[in-house]
């Protein structure tokens, strides 16, 4: 048997797959204290549901949020940091810019280690990787002594130009060895060996200060799971996309701190695969945020750096600086504030506010009757009838329809001068607004049209925003899959076992010697292969990081590797160079500004064995039912009578015309008038949108 | 008229936020020099048919409230000549309403059916512009004509074909044609882009509803202006602050604001600041608006659209003839420094007005060293921005690495200057003691060497604060004065504040930069005894300066508290 979870700050989402291919999926409250906790109830109750002895679960595939969690509320290790002299500073100074303008008040993020515990030690490289200044053991043993009054759980080193020589990192890495056994300690070198000091050590920082919470929370799981007869062989899914085995987290545990919103990125292209659609705008919409991201050619966009521990501001990739950066793949997810329960607001002038401020899940929205009395956009669907009172979260939370309506009657309507629809109806569209900025951070800013995408909607709210959302960006289609709202979960189930490796090349594309490089990407493969553990890779994924010489952003341009056997491969690879350079940027350079390949990115996957399509069949299919009521889609509309229906209920050969609400205990599907709605044979339901409607 | 759907009106503000927003990311990902893609020295802009900015990228505020009288001069001088498929290209502070030689414009008008209906807009500091000093930042410029290339407004693009006599011109008169040529594709590649978005936006909304939000976006941002400044209490408010001066024997050069607050306008009268002098720290008027926009708005308390309608309720002014408002042939071409030391006096006087809503006095802004040298037939400019560390602020001690208010500027990675260039920098650090004591502490100096590897360079430098440092507030003391050196073997040359011709260095020389600490707010002998610890532990303060400025006894890491208590005591006895 096979277990996929996904642990959140609210709940912890469990499926189970039995070996006759029959599924179980269990929702149950995460355990903050020991999140294992949830996670190991979950477990046994799927393998109840199922039939299988604990003993029986073969692979447990899992995504948490133990290492974002320990940088927001700041429960790291304590850290000492090793650098070159006269630059101890450098994790503090950061790359100076601000996240926000206009802001004399202005509080930057504490450093994760404390200016008392950064230690300089006499040494220099140069950028070619000459000594300047030799490393003495003398003053190893200082520096260590030193690290040894200060009593540290974790150190991190990171010497500049250390990926041009790492030879004084690993000294000290055999030294810190030797001297602390039992201390976790990363080394710059073998976490990002890469140019761009700040960046380099903050990612080793940020490694060192998750890595002994990761650990301890490994362990502890393991043996509780042992303890009740479950040994089986854990995986992580990583930021990047693709599970790890347990060595693999252990040595690079920044590789997990993004991993739960990349689960359901993996389980959208999976479902991409299955059904053959191979460019997707994944929209995943909860109760705080809304996530989206891209898949173009069956292949999702690989971010090289991003910042974990930022409080949520707009979507703006200009800001920087909010966080602490982390330079490590990563799929690219656009996150706005904006969730079902953004608060809505007046200002000052008149202009109405919605988020980034949420009611979160308590109070929670109006309608929960828990305190709060501002209207949020949960407040608004409820209002609009869009969202069933008697069913929401398969009647886990009881809403009264009278508070939200009552909410956006007295906070908004009567103030602005408009019906208390028009003002619901109004509030779904500025958060609309919002998360279509989410949606274009991924697409046009990358200089993609959304109009070649077709949207996948998953979350709580994802059904309920996604097509209206769609139609302002010009998507056709829509497709809610079954399960929506553990999506996460399911995507673990099929992701394949992988790993990403960096090959600095640093060439000319001009005078490439393709022997080398070919050479150079063999070894890459085999050493970084051996990061799978036990599993062999079948499967290769090659892209080259491409720029003109002069600038400092490389374009990742994905490399067929029979291009590396053909005739003239540097102008092969330029001219597909050229054609995302073009796609992006709308202009190429001319034919004689030289082209730098500063690295491939190497993707090494062992292939899943279980396929999103055997999933979605052995997905419980629900009963049928059917009603109907009055809901409003905004002046053009008005009320419509509104047909109600369970997924089940509907028809797979016909579509039905919008408007229509497919309500499940997932989430809510809202088809808006003039769509229509099918179910597909996966029990998709597939939304189509009538094209450039005016509001 | 009835009143715009203000739902609706939301949903477009977003929009244009966006569309701003991706001018910004494509110039920064696209570009080629150091001081745009790195430093992110540069400002997007889309504006609406009349030339106001409607968003603004996340960018530069000391550019950003120009725009609007650049491109009111641009329309002036393109009018109805303008073409779909045009862009236009100036720089020049007098001919084009521009800000100093190497900030570039490269805007393009955005047609619909024929009509203007708006503008990309897009500016960027250039790594040269010609002129006498490498970098074209000349502080001993005498006027505009020694400080590079000056366009007036020319056609970049015309009808969507390259003006290739323009490019020509631009590549022969600049020190680095490649990043020049590089960084201007840039600003054109995101023009073009923001042309086909707001072209969408154009084509679902209809046009008469976009000019109609524009219209409303502006009275918006006028009315929340208005309400912040309406709670101000009324009165006149008024700050002095000083430039240190130029060249070897500086003498200072004031600047002086009176703030008028009646009602719900502010008006910002610079009346008595010095005459315009013989060198690059000269500015224009828009230049000055746009700072004076930027400080006020730093104390809004609400999110107010960043569009011109929010500067309607400020008054500035400068007289002509006045470094802060200079006649031609005035050089401005370092006039950044007066546009940080015009927000700090800002700062100055509002702290008599909102007290809790600003810091005491930073460093005061980027520094700003260029490298230069000629070598194997070409030149190689290397220019950075430092920052910056900020002053003490009622609730928190001064932020170290932080940008200025002015300008959100990044630092240049160490690795990657190594690499590029002939210098190494041997420390970039934080320097004890140098933070104005304060009951809440002033951000410690930054301090940034290079060495020198190769013989016949030059060093150009423009920093500040060395005669006037920055001040604290309330009883706080002012931080540490700024100081730049070249170390030459035995030999120790003090570089001026703003020296008038740029430095020769031998190889071998340290440049070594010490930027001003921030001032600190309060009496530092109020400050807790375990925050001096602290800051003692972490060697941000000294044992010494921790007993004679806070009144604080630490020995080997841990608090007297006893003999803590005594000399606080004497000392309020003493100030009594």
């Amino acid at each position: 048997m096979l277990v996929g979870s996904d642990i959140g700050g609210t709940f912890t989402d469990v499926i189970g797959l039995a070996n006759d291919g029959c599924v179980s999926i269990d929702k149950v409250p995460s355990t903050p204290g020991d999140f294992s906790e949830a996670l190991l109830e979950g477990t046994i109750q799927v393998a109840r549901n199922l039939d299988c002895e604990p003993g029986a679960i073969a692979h447990m595939r899992h995504a948490c949020t133990v290492a974002t969690n320990a940088i927001l509320e700041g429960r790291g290790a304590k850290v000492a940091l090793i650098t070159t002299k006269g630059f101890r500073d450098v994790l503090d100074l950061r790359r100076i810019r601000m996240p926000r303008l206009y802001d004399p008040l202005y509080h930057k993020p504490a450093p994760l280690v404390p200016r008392r515990r950064r230690f300089e030690i006499d040494e220099r490289v140069a950028h070619n990787g000459e000594v300047l200044q030799p490393l003495r053991d003398a003053e190893i043993d200082r520096v260590i002594d030193l690290i040894g009054e200060a009593g540290v759980e974790a150190i991190a080193v990171c010497l500049l130009h250390s990926y041009a020589n790492e030879a004084h990192e690993r000294r000290l890495g055999t030294a810190i060895a030797r001297r602390f056994p039992e201390v976790y300690c990363s080394l710059s070198v073998d976490v990002l060996p890469e140019m761009r000091e700040y960046e380099r050590t903050s990612t080793t920082v940020v490694n060192s200060y998750v890595g002994p919470v990761v650990a301890d929370y490994l362990e502890s799981t393991v043996r509780r799971f042992a303890s009740v007869g479950v040994a089986a062989g854990f995986e992580l899914m990583q930021s990047s996309g693709g599970t790890a085995p347990l060595s693999e987290v252990r040595r690079l545990p920044a590789q997990i701190i993004e991993c739960g919103p990349a689960a359901g990125v993996v389980g959208v292209q999976k479902l991409g695969d299955a059904i053959g659609e191979k460019n997707i705008i994944v929209f995943d919409m909860g109760g705080t945020t809304a996530k989206a991201s891209l898949i173009e050619d069956g292949r999702f966009f690989v971010s090289e750096t991003f910042e974990v521990g930022s409080e949520l501001s707009a979507t703006s990739a200009m800001g920087g600086g909010a966080g602490y950066s982390v330079k490590l793949p990563v799929i690219d997810i656009a996150e706005v504030g904006a969730g079902g329960g953004s608060l809505v607001s007046i200002d000052a002038a008149g202009g109405v506010v919605v988020g980034p401020r949420s009611a979160g899940a308590d109070p929670g929205p109006a309608c929960y009757g828990r305190g709060n009395e501002q209207a949020t956009v949960t407040d608004a669907n409820v209002a609009l009838g869009y969202i069933d009172p008697s069913n929401f979260a398969g009647g886990s939370i009881a809403i009264y329809p009278e508070l939200a309506v009552r909410a956006i009657r007295d906070t908004l309507a009567i103030r602005m001068g408009s019906t208390m629809e028009e003002a619901a109806f109004g509030i779904r569209s500025i958060a609309n607004a919002h998360m279509a900025r989410a949606i274009k951070a991924v697409s046009t800013y990358k200089g993609r049209d959304p109009r070649d995408f077709i949207m996948v909607a998953c979350g709580g709210n994802g059904g309920i925003h996604g097509p209206d959302l769609a139609v302002s960006l010009g998507v056709g289609t829509v497709l809610v899959p079954p399960a929506a709202g553990v999506f996460s979960a399911l995507g673990l189930l099929c992701a394949n076992v992988e790993v990403m490796a960096a090959v600095p090349l640093n060439i000319m594309l001009d005078t490439a010697d393709w022997l080398d490089v070919a050479g150079r990407l063999n070894d890459a493969r085999g050493l970084h292969g051996a990061r799978l553990g036990s599993t062999s890779v079948n499967n290769a994924e090659l892209s080259f990081l491409m720029r003109y010489s002069g600038q400092a952003f490389e374009l990742e341009v994905p490399i067929e590797p029979a291009m590396l056997i053909a005739n003239d491969v540097s102008a092969l690879v330029r001219r597909v160079f050229e054609a995302v350079y073009r796609q992006t940027y709308g202009y190429c350079a001319a034919e004689t500004q030289h082209v730098e390949l500063v690295s491939a990115r190497l993707r090494l996957s062992a292939l899943a064995s279980r396929s999103m399509s055997e999933l979605l069949k052995a997905l419980p299919r629900g009963e049928e039912h059917r009603s109907s009521r009055k809901c409003y889609f905004g002046a053009r509309h008005g009320f419509r009578d509104t047909l109600v229906l369970s997924r089940a209920a509907v028809p797979i050969d016909e579509a039905i015309t919008g408007p229509a609400i497919i309500a499940e205990a997932e989430g809510t599907t809202v088809v808006p008038p003039g769509a229509t709605v099918q179910r597909d044979r996966h029990n998709i339901l597939r939304v189509r949108l009538p094209l450039r409607e005016h509001p | 008229m009835k009143r715009f759907d203000p739902y609706l009106q939301e949903v477009l503000r977003s929009a244009y936020d966006a569309i701003a927003e991706n001018l910004a990311i494509i110039v920064m990902r696209a570009a080629y020099s150091e001081i745009v893609r790195e430093s992110l020295d540069y400002s997007t802009a889309l504006c609406d048919r009349n030339g106001l900015t409607l968003a603004q990228g996340v960018t530069t505020p000391m550019h950003l409230g120009s725009f609007h009288d650049a491109i009111k001069n641009l329309i002036a001088t393109v009018g109805e000549s303008a073409a779909d498929g045009d862009v236009f290209i100036f720089n020049d502070p007098f001919l084009a309403a521009g800000q100093h030689l190497p900030d570039i414009y490269v805007v393009k008008p955005l047609f619909h059916q024929g009509q203007i209906e708006g503008w990309a807009t897009t500016l960027a500091h250039h790594s040269d512009v010609g002129g006498i000093v490498p970098g074209s930042n000349a502080l001993g410029a005498r006027e505009v004509f020694q400080e590079g290339l000056r366009l007036p407004v020319l056609p970049l693009m015309r009808r969507g074909e390259r003006v290739s006599e323009v490019w020509a011109i631009i590549e022969a008169n600049v020190r680095t044609p490649d990043l020049v040529r590089g960084d201007l594709e840039a600003q054109l590649a995101a023009c073009n882009n923001c042309e086909r978005e707001f072209a969408e936006l154009v084509e679902r909304y209809g046009i008469e509803t976009i000019r109609a939000s524009s219209d409303e976006l502006h009275n918006h941002a006028d009315r929340l202006t208005r309400a912040e400044f309406a709670a101000l209490p009324d009165g006149v408010y008024t700050f002095e602050d000083h430039l240190d001066g130029l060249g070897d024997e500086p003498s200072p050069i004031l600047l002086t604001v009176k703030l008028t607050v009646a009602g719900d306008e502010v008006t910002v009268d610079w009346t008595g600041s010095s005459s315009q002098v013989e060198g690059g720290v000269n500015t224009t008027l828009p230049f000055t608006k746009a700072c004076s926009y930027a400080a006020l708005r730093s104390i809004l308390t609400v999110d107010v659209p960043n569009c011109q309608g929010f500067t309607r309720p400020i008054r500035v002014i400068a007289p002509a003839g006045s470094v802060l408002n200079a006649n031609f042939p005035a050089p401005t071409g370092a006039r950044g420094v007066t546009g940080y030391r015009m927000i700090d006096c800002i700062f100055g006087a509002l702290a008599q007005v909102v007290p809790d809503r600003v810091a005491a006095d930073s460093s005061g802004g980027s520094s700003l060293p260029t490298f230069s040298g000629f070598y194997d037939g070409s030149h190689f400019v290397f220019c950075e921005t430092l920052m910056g560390t900020s002053g003490a602020t009622l609730a928190h001690d001064g932020q170290e690495g932080v940008a200025h208010i002015g300008s959100n500027q990044a630092n240049v990675p160490i690795e990657l200057v190594e690499a590029r260039y002939p210098l190494r920098i041997e420390e970039y650090s934080l320097v004890a003691d140098s933070g104005g004591s304060g009951k809440t502490r002033g951000g410690l100096a930054l301090r940034r060497s290079y060495r020198v590897l190769k013989q016949g360079m030059s060093l150009n430098i423009r920093s500040d604060k060395r005669t006037f440092p920055p001040h604290g507030l309330f009883g706080g003391s002012e931080g540490g004065a700024s100081h730049t050196v070249i170390r030459s073997g035995e030999r120790e040359i003090v570089v001026p504040q703003m020296p008038l011709s740029p430095l020769p260095l031998a190889e071998g020389d340290l440049v070594v930069h010490t930027m001003a600490g921030g001032g600190g707010w309060g009496n530092p002998f109020e400050r807790a005894p375990e925050e001096v610890l602290e800051d003692v532990i972490d060697a941000r303060v000294s044992v010494d300066a921790a007993r004679h400025e806070y009144g604080v006894v630490v020995d080997s890491d841990v608090l007297d508290t006893a003999a803590t208590e005594d000399l606080r005591r004497a000392q309020k006895k003493g100030s009594a």
